[in-house]
C-alpha cells in the first residue's frame, strides 16, 4: 500500500557491519519494535491484527536487525498457496533513516527469502512504488523482475510494480554457485546500496 | 472470571447524554467504558480472539477506534450535512455585502473545477465534486441565481460523464469514478440546466453592457442592477463570471454532442471543444483580477491554490461523505490545484478533439495504427472511455460496420464477402467477439492493456486451431471443390492467415508496451529485443503471406479475363507495410546484437543474483508468450545460441557479420523474394 521513499539528509551513524546482530521473530516481545518502527516510517495505519496476523502465522519468516541493544530495521512476511503456485511474499521491509545505504535491508530480505526458499517456496513476489527506485534496485539485484504495472495502485496515484523473484526449479537448483557463500558477501559488502524502504500489501 | 467482570461492568452501565449526537428511533446511547475495561484485563499480552476466518483480508479491514488515521469519525468537524448548515458552513447567500457573495461565487466554481480534475484523475466523487456542501442539498441554492444555476450544471455533466465512464466499463478502474451511491446525482430540473444557465449568463452579459456603457459615459440603456456594488470592479467581475459560465455551457454540450451516435455530433463537439479552450484561457487571465480585489485576509497565492483568487472556498467539507465513500477507511485526499485543474481540462478537450477529428477509418489496420498514436500521449480515464464508445456501438465498429466486414476487410478479401453466411459458423462468431474484446482493451490504460493482451494470446491461439479444424474438416482438398465453396476456402484461408497476423501483432504490442510501463530492466533488453525479432519477423511473414494470397486471388481473375498482357511485365514490390515491419525488424536485430556483443566482450557486466539466474528471468517475462506458442520453438537456449557469437570486432580471416540464427522458414522466404 504504502512506501517510503525519502531522500533527506539525516545524521548517520557510524558502525561496522559486523555489529549488526539479526535475529529471528522470537515472540511477543518483539511486536512492539516492529511495530513502532512501521509506524514511524509509514503514513499508513495497520492495526495490531495485521501484525499479528504475519508474525504469529509466520514467526520464521520475520527478522530484526539490531545495533547495540537498539533495533534499527525489521522484515515481515508470509507465504502460502497462491493458486497454482507456492509463494512467499514480502509484507514489510524498515530501516531507520540513519541505518540506510548500509545492506541492512538487503541483508534482512535475503534471510526470509533463504527461509522461503528452503521451506519449498516457488516464488517471491511483493509491491513497490514505480517511484521507489531504492526499493527496485535492491530487489533487482537479488534477481526480482518487474512483472506487472498495476496503474494507480496507491492512494496518492501513484503506480505500483508487482515484483516477482522465480527460484530455479529443483534439477537446476545445484548449479546455482551463489547459494552456499552468501552470507559473507552480504556482510562485508561493500558496494553502494541505495535507499532502504518500506512496502506493504 | 471474565464473565463475572463483564457482568459486574454490565450493571454500572449509564446513559450519557451527548447532545451532538441524536438519539435513533430504537436506540439510546450507552457509556460501555468500563465494560471494555474489563474484558480488556482478561486478555494477556500476545491474546487474540479471533474467528477460524480472520484472514489478512480481515485483520487489515479492522480498524483501531480513535487512532484519526484510521477512524474517519474522529476527524470529523461536524456530525452530519445538517449540522454542518446548522453552525454556518454553507451560508445562502455566501454574504450579505454583493461584492463579497460574487467573490465567493467565483471561489466555489473553482474549487469545484478543481474537485471535478481530482475526480477524474481517480479519487470518488463523494470526496472530491460532492465535498461541495451546496451541491449536497439542492434545494437550498434556489435563490441565489448563480450558484443554482451553477451548481445544476455541474451534477448534468457529472452524471453525464459518469454514463459515458459506466458504458465503457472494462475494468475496476472506473468502478471508483463511477460510485455515486447516496450522493444526489438526479437533481429534480438538472435536465433543464443548460436554460437556466443561459439566463444566468444573459443577465450576466447585460450587466456587463451596462457597466460598459457608463464607463464610456454613453446613455444606459440597459436597466439592470449591477452584479455588485463596486463599479471599479464590475467589470472585471462580470467577464470572470461569464467566461466561468460559459466554459460550463460549451463543456457540457461537447459531451451531449460526442454521445450522440455513429459519430454524428463530432463537427460539433470540435466548435464547443475550441470555445472550451478559449474560455479557459480566459478564465486562466482572470486570476490576476481575482486575485488583486480579493477580499478578507488571503496569504500570498501558492501555488496550488485551489481558486484563482488564491482564497479559500466557502461551503466544502469532505469529512462529511467520509460514511459514503469506500468501505475502508476513507484517508484526506489533496485536491488538484487550480491552475493544474485547468490544464488537465486543456489536455482532456485536446483528447477529445483528437477523437473528434477522426476519420472513422474502416479499415481495422487503420482504427490499430489510431489507438497506438492515441495512447502515447497518455489519455485520462474520460477521453480514453469516449474513445472506446466512438469505436464500438451496438457490436459494430463506429455502430456502423459489422465485426464481421471489418474481419474480411483486415483479411483483404474482397467486400462482397462481408455478407457471406459463414458469419454465422461458431468459430466466426466467436472471433468477432475477440476483436470487440481486443479493441476494448486497446482502449484502457498502457499498464492493464499489457496484461489482457499478454492473457489474449492464448485466446486467438485457440481460436486458429478451431477454425483451422473445421476448415479441415469441411474442405479437406482444395483441388475440385465447386464454385460456391471455393469462396468459402477463400474466406478460411484469408482468415486463417489474417489471425496469425493479428496474434503476432498482439505478441508485438505486449511486448513493446513494456518499455513504455518500465518494466525491463537494461539487463533485460537483450531478450527483450531478441524476443521482439523473432515476433516481428512472424508478424512480417504472415502479413506478406496474406498480401500475396490476394494478389494471387486478383491475378488468376485477371487471366479469366484474358488480361494476362498487363499483368506480364509487372514487377512485384514488397508492400509498404510488411517493408515498415521489416525495417522495425532490423532495428531490433541490430539493437539485439549490439546488447549481446557488449556482454560477450565483458563490456557490461551483470553481476549474478543469489537466488536466481537469467533464465528464470526469461521464463517469466515471456511465460504468456511460450504458454501460446507465440512464435513456436521459442526458448531460452535458442536466444543464448542466438547470440553467443556476436562480437564486434573478428579477426581478419574469420570476418562474418554477426548475424541471428535465423529459422530456416525465414531464410527461404527471404531468399525467394530477392
Amino acid at each position: 500500500m504504502d512506501t517510503k521513499n525519502e531522500e533527506e539528509e539525516t545524521r548517520k551513524v557510524e558502525f561496522e557491519p559486523v555489529e549488526i546482530e539479526y535475529v529471528s521473530y522470537g515472540g511477543e516481545h518483539h511486536l512492539p519494535l516492529i511495530m513502532s518502527l512501521v509506524d514511524q516510517e509509514l503514513s499508513e495505519p495497520y492495526s495490531i491484527f495485521t501484525y499479528r496476523y504475519f508474525v504469529y502465522l509466520w514467526p520464521q519468516l520475520s527478522f530484526l536487525a539490531f545495533h547495540q541493544g537498539k533495533c534499527v530495521g525489521t522484515v515481515v512476511c508470509k507465504m502460502g498457496q497462491h493458486r497454482n503456485t507456492f509463494r512467499g511474499y514480502i509484507a514489510m521491509l524498515v530501516v531507520i533513516k540513519p541505518y540506510r545505504s548500509r545492506g541492512i535491508a538487503t541483508e534482512l530480505v535475503t534471510r526470509s527469502i533463504k527461509v522461503m526458499m528452503e521451506s519449498g517456496c516457488e516464488e517471491v513476489t511483493l509491491e513497490a512504488e514505480v517511484t521507489n527506485k531504492g526499493a527496485l534496485a535492491l530487489y533487482g539485484r537479488l534477481g526480482f523482475i518487474r512483472a506487472k504495472r498495476l496503474f494507480h495502485y496507491y492512494l496518492n496515484g501513484v503506480d505500483a510494480f508487482r515484483l516477482k523473484l522465480l527460484f530455479p526449479s529443483p534439477e537446476l537448483f545445484s548449479s546455482l554457485p551463489m547459494i552456499t557463500n552468501n552470507e559473507d558477501s552480504h556482510r562485508h559488502t561493500d558496494h553502494m546500496p541505495p535507499e532502504e524502504c518500506c512496502e506493504l500489501h | 472470571m471474565a464473565d463475572n467482570g463483564a457482568q459486574e461492568a454490565a450493571v454500572d452501565i449509564s446513559v450519557s447524554a451527548r447532545a451532538s449526537i441524536p438519539f435513533g428511533d430504537n436506540s439510546v446511547w450507552a457509556d460501555v467504558s468500563p465494560l471494555l475495561e474489563s474484558a480488556c484485563k482478561d486478555l494477556r499480552d500476545g491474546d487474540l480472539i479471533h474467528g477460524d476466518n480472520f484472514n489478512l483480508f480481515a485483520a487489515m479491514s479492522a480498524l483501531e477506534i480513535m487512532d484519526p488515521k484510521m477512524d474517519s469519525g474522529i476527524v470529523c468537524k461536524y456530525y452530519s450535512v445538517d449540522e454542518a448548515i446548522e453552525n454556518g458552513a454553507a451560508p445562502v447567500p455566501i454574504s450579505f455585502d454583493k461584492t463579497v457573495d460574487v467573490q465567493r461565487t467565483i471561489d466555489i466554481m473553482d474549487h469545484l473545477l478543481a474537485c471535478e480534475a481530482t475526480w477524474h484523475k481517480g479519487h470518488s466523487l463523494a470526496q472530491t465534486v460532492f465535498s461541495c456542501i451546496y451541491l449536497l442539498r439542492p434545494d437550498r441554492t434556489s435563490s441565489h441565481a448563480l450558484l443554482h444555476s451553477y451548481c445544476r450544471v455541474i451534477r448534468a455533466t457529472c452524471k453525464a460523464v459518469i454514463s459515458v465512464v459506466s458504458d465503457a466499463r472494462t475494468h475496476e478502474e472506473e468502478d471508483l469514478f463511477t460510485m455515486a451511491y447516496g450522493l444526489p446525482l438526479d437533481g429534480d430540473g438538472d435536465e433543464k440546466c443548460l436554460s437556466l444557465l443561459n439566463a444566468v449568463e444573459e443577465t450576466t452579459s447585460r450587466q456587463l453592457r451596462a457597466c460598459k456603457a457608463q464607463s464610456s459615459r454613453r446613455r444606459v440603456l440597459e436597466d439592470i442592477e449591477p452584479l455588485q456594488t463596486n463599479l471599479d470592479l464590475e467589470e472585471g467581475y462580470c467577464k470572470a463570471l461569464l467566461c466561468r459560465l460559459r466554459f460550463r455551457k460549451h463543456f457540457y454540450h461537447v459531451l451531449t454532442s460526442m454521445r450522440r451516435p455513429q459519430g454524428r455530433g463530432l463537427e460539433l463537439a470540435r466548435k464547443h471543444i475550441s470555445s472550451c479552450i478559449l474560455e479557459l484561457e480566459c478564465i486562466l487571465k482572470s486570476s490576476e483580477f481575482l486575485r488583486s480585489s480579493a477580499c478578507g485576509s488571503c496569504e500570498d497565492v501558492l501555488d496550488d491554490s485551489t481558486t484563482g483568487s488564491g482564497c479559500q472556498p466557502v461551503g466544502f467539507d469532505a469529512s462529511l461523505n467520509s460514511r459514503l465513500s469506500a468501505p475502508t477507511p476513507p484517508r484526506a485526499i489533496k485536491i488538484l490545484s487550480w491552475k493544474k485543474a485547468i490544464e488537465y481540462f486543456v489536455k482532456l478537450l485536446h483528447d477529445l478533439d483528437i477523437l473528434c477529428s477522426y476519420s472513422l477509418d474502416p479499415l481495422l489496420e487503420g482504427v490499430l495504427q489510431f489507438l497506438v498514436q492515441f495512447q502515447k500521449s497518455q489519455p485520462d480515464l474520460v477521453a480514453r472511455s469516449h474513445l472506446q464508445l466512438l469505436l464500438l456501438q451496438d457490436g459494430k465498429l463506429y455502430g456502423r460496420d459489422s465485426i464481421f466486414a471489418v474481419i474480411t476487410r483486415a483479411a483483404a478479401l474482397p467486400e462482397v464477402t462481408k455478407n457471406h453466411n459463414i458469419q454465422k459458423n461458431e468459430y466466426i462468431v466467436q472471433l468477432g467477439q475477440l476483436v470487440i474484446n481486443m479493441l476494448k482493451i486497446l482502449c484502457t490504460n498502457a499498464a492493464w492493456q499489457r496484461r489482457k493482451l499478454g492473457k489474449m494470446l492464448q485466446d486467438w491461439r485457440v481460436i486458429y486451431v478451431q477454425l483451422e479444424l473445421v476448415f479441415r474438416k469441411d474442405f479437406g482438398e482444395v483441388s475440385s471443390i465447386p464454385d460456391d465453396e471455393n469462396i468459402c476456402v477463400k474466406i478460411f484461408q484469408h482468415i486463417l492467415l489474417w489471425v496469425e497476423e493479428q496474434t503476432y501483432w498482439i505478441a508485438s504490442r505486449f511486448l513493446i508496451l513494456g518499455f513504455e510501463l518500465e518494466l525491463y530492466s537494461p539487463s533485460e533488453y537483450c531478450m527483450v529485443y531478441w524476443y521482439i525479432y523473432v515476433v516481428l519477423i512472424k508478424l512480417a511473414e504472415k502479413t506478406h503471406l496474406k498480401m500475396a494470397t490476394r494478389n494471387d486471388t486478383s491475378k488468376r481473375k485477371a487471366k479469366k479475363k484474358r488480361d494476362s498482357l498487363k499483368d506480364m511485365g509487372r514487377e512485384y514490390r514488397i508492400p509498404p507495410a510488411v517493408l515498415f515491419v521489416q525495417c522495425q525488424m532490423f532495428l531490433v536485430e541490430g539493437l539485439t546484437m549490439l546488447l549481446a556483443a557488449l556482454a560477450n566482450e565483458h563490456m557490461i557486466v551483470q553481476s549474478p543474483s543469489p537466488f536466481n539466474t537469467e533464465q528464470e528471468r526469461f521464463i517469466q517475462h515471456f511465460e504468456l508468450l511460450q504458454k501460446a506458442c507465440v512464435p513456436d520453438h521459442i526458448s531460452y537456449p535458442s536466444f543464448k545460441e542466438s547470440t553467443a557469437y556476436a562480437r564486434f570486432s573478428m579477426p581478419r580471416g574469420l570476418q562474418r557479420r554477426p548475424r541471428v540464427v535465423l529459422p530456416m522458414t525465414l531464410k527461404n522466404w527471404l531468399n525467394s523474394e530477392r
